[in-house]
């Protein structure tokens, strides 16, 4: 009778069992004569408890500048091909009032980092062991910032949110964000950015309810030097985030020549 | 419901800084006449709660026997929805009047402002611009 070598039955079995799972003679013994096994590591959430609280909601205050005497931002300075197209969105701005840049985000695709940031909805933060998440509410979007001290991937796909590293100075979150899709706006008015296109975010909490984000944005291809703009948002200790699918009844998406358009159909999607 | 006692000053001016953006960051207003109020009246035909926009349908009596269907875009119900606004504020059927900004090509739509129901209170669907 041939038997196969991997078909192993009776005694055998059990004693191969024993020994792949770490439980045969030799592992029952060394358990009943040493000391008791050594205290579990101490849990990663216990490190969350030292962070600032930034539970609840926050909504962007647009337009706000806290901080009296603080000078309005400066304009940028971009190089030349990008000078041009910021002009011109801000001539469009002065002889259309209420006019918004026009991009692909009316056709719901969602804007990256750090445009993202800057939409009308709220954004909550959620603090896990060596990671902060950011949830935004308008478009839905995920950001997942890295706070495990690892080094960034070495070649990272662009993506619209990029990929996030951050660490904690005190009680400032400092991510930094590369590998965003080129095809995204960088600043409200400026479409398209180089490969390099690197952001760093300084968050911190202003004011109790009151925190600041202070954004550098650095790509020679379109900034001459870094630009660091500063947006404030405001917290709502009793709102909840909301879904926002972007689909779901867009009447707004760019016609074929990319300009703004309005569907008066009533199921915009089909 | 009362919506029009609902914007306190400080609220109102830190979303009228910033209007265009406020009012519709996910596109341009640039198909909209943004700021010419003009009016209508008509019977709501369905008002749907949705992303990224509601969107109010309305007939419009233009002749005896004849009505003509408006579409009127709105604010999210992001930003309605934290305002006191909900899916159940219009129904099929309710006859309202409508402060609304026209679309640019005339076709009968436009961005929908304030709404003044049959009993008289009025819902503010915009940021208010204070003083």
């Amino acid at each position: 009778m041939s038997r196969s070598p991997i078909l192993v039955t009776g005694p055998a079995a059990l004693c191969a069992i024993a020994l792949l799972c770490g439980c045969g003679p030799q592992g029952l013994g060394s358990a009943t004569t040493s000391a008791a096994p050594p205290p579990p590591p101490p849990s990663p959430y216990a490190a969350l408890a030292k962070l600032p609280d930034w539970s609840g909601v926050w909504e962007p205050a647009f337009g706000a500048r806290p901080t009296a005497g603080r000078a309005p931002p400066a304009p940028p300075k971009l190089t030349p091909a990008y000078a041009a197209q910021y002009a011109k969105f801000q001539q469009k701005n002065r002889t259309t009032p209420g006019i918004n840049f026009v991009s692909s985000v009316a056709s719901c695709v969602p804007p990256g980092v750090p445009q993202s940031m800057q939409e009308p909805y709220p954004i909550e933060f959620l603090f896990t062991p060596g990671r902060v998440t950011i949830l935004i509410e308008t478009y839905s979007i995920v950001r997942r910032i890295y706070t495990d001290g690892g080094p960034p991937p070495a070649d990272p796909d662009p993506t619209y949110q990029g990929t996030s590293v951050g660490h904690w100075e005190g009680d400032t979150l400092v991510v930094e964000t590369s590998a965003i899709l080129p095809e995204t706006s960088p600043l409200n008015g400026i479409s398209g950015h180089g490969e390099k296109f690197h952001v760093t975010e300084r968050m911190r909490l202003l004011q109790p309810d009151l925190l600041e984000i202070a954004t550098t944005r650095i790509d020679p291809t379109v900034f001459v030097e870094p630009y660091t703009t500063t947006a404030y948002y405001r917290r709502h200790r009793d709102w909840k985030i909301m879904e926002y699918v972007c689909q779901q009844n867009n009447h707004d998406a760019l016609d074929a020549k990319g300009n703004a358009a309005f569907s008066l159909k009533h199921n915009p999607g089909e | 419901m009362k919506l029009s006692r609902w914007f306190p000053p400080v609220l109102v001016c830190a979303a009228c800084l910033a209007l265009g953006q406020a009012a519709s960051a996910h596109h341009s207003t640039a198909m909209f006449d943004w700021g010419k109020e003009k009016s209508i009246s008509g019977t709501v035909e369905r008002y749907e709660w949705t992303q990224p926009h509601t969107f109010l349908w309305v007939a419009v009596r233009r002749a005896p026997g004849k009505s003509q269907e408006w579409g009127l875009e709105g604010m999210s119900p992001s930003w309605l929805g934290r305002r006191g606004w909900s899916r159940h504020s219009l129904s099929p059927g309710d006859k309202v009047a409508i402060v609304y900004y026209p679309l640019r090509d005339g076709r009968p739509g436009g961005f929908y402002v304030r709404i003044t129901m049959p009993g008289g209170q009025t819902l503010e669907a915009l940021p208010q611009r204070s003083g």
